[in-house]
């Protein structure tokens, strides 16, 4: 029986621990995929918080066949597109621009990449949703092309789609923003 | 398709070391003579790797879980509220049923009283050999007699 499978048969069996030892595990790569998604700081923790509300009252319905991560990830992914289609925006430019225009005080190459990530999260910000929620799943969170279309349930030959476009998409934006060299 | 842009369709793939075999020999085979499929795989090597790279958030080891202990309670209270409130209002629409019971008793039980009242009087009429007239002696049977 795997960690994961364990949390969650502490927890229906009335243990609260089991649950908090799940989101103890995920609450950073949750935090990182819908940062990615959406790009904004206060509201990425705010999604997290639900994805792992829904978890908690949707625990019992888990198939314990599948992998919690799967279904973890697709509730997150989720849960950030009814956020993006409440807000009706990508990712905040304003946001952007004010974390990487604070005053940084560490050294060069510490403000180089933040500078970097400002500049990738930008264009990310750029990538239609459903292509950009692809190539983080892939690089943010390293998940196989399998995974990928389990949490997204398409073909895999779709992830290799989206995740192709959304790397051009990306290259052109970068072109664009200065991040990458022709 | 020419084969370059073939090629760089399996890049990303390529580049994401999920090509099957014969895709790798091929974009390999490829690569080897195209300068123009190299410099597209050097940049999406560095697209990767920029995003992959990229800072990663951590969150303090508890700090979700207060935040969501706090809204399961509030959630919790919200609900409980809720259904006071529900009940509250079906109380509200059900006074009117209770206070007609409670009406209708108290007629009941004075139309009983005066009942009760009006034949003692009567009976006492009767037992004091006053006068009583056919009406009354009828009202009493009937049970109208007030």
């Amino acid at each position: 029986m795997n960690e994961d499978i364990l949390y969650i048969e502490q927890f229906l069996n009335g243990e609260e621990k089991g649950f908090e030892m799940l989101v103890r595990k995920y609450q950073d790569r949750v935090l990182n995929i819908v940062y990615s998604l959406i790009g904004m700081d206060r509201e990425s923790e705010d999604i997290a918080q639900e994805a792992f509300l829904k978890v908690y009252n949707n625990l019992d319905s888990f198939n314990r066949r599948c992998q919690f991560s799967t279904w973890l990830y697709r509730i997150v992914v989720n849960t950030a597109y009814d956020f993006l289609r409440r807000r009706k925006h990508i990712v905040s430019d304003n946001g952007i621009l004010e974390n990487s225009a604070a005053p940084y005080a560490g050294p060069k190459n510490a403000l180089l990449a933040k500078e970097r990530d400002a500049l990738v999260q930008k264009a990310l910000g750029n990538v239609p949703v459903i292509y950009r929620t692809a190539v983080v799943l892939k690089d943010i969170e390293g998940l196989s092309y399998i995974e990928i279309s389990q949490v997204l349930r398409c073909s895999i030959g779709t992830v290799e789609s989206r995740i192709y476009r959304a790397r051009q998409f990306l290259k052109e934006e970068l072109l664009k923003l200065g991040g990458l060299e022709a | 398709m020419n084969e370059c842009a073939r090629i760089k369709r399996l890049l990303s793939v390529y580049v994401d070391k999920e090509a099957n075999n014969a895709d790798t020999a091929l974009v390999e085979a490829h690569l080897d003579k195209c300068p123009d499929c190299q410099k597209e795989l050097s940049q999406l090597s560095r697209i990767k790797g920029s995003i992959s790279k990229k800072e990663r958030k951590a969150l303090p080891p508890d700090y979700l879980i207060f935040r969501l202990r706090d809204e399961l309670v509030s959630r919790q209270y919200a609900r409980d509220r809720l259904s006071l409130a529900r009940m509250g209002d079906f109380s509200r629409r059900l006074i009117p049923v209770p206070v007609a019971a409670i009406v209708l008793m108290t007629m009941l039980i004075f139309m009983s009283v005066r009942q009760t009242a009006g034949t003692d009087s009567l009976e006492d009429n009767i037992l004091n050999g006053a006068s009583v007239t056919g009406e009354a002696v009828l009202g009493l049977v009937l049970g109208t007699q007030g």
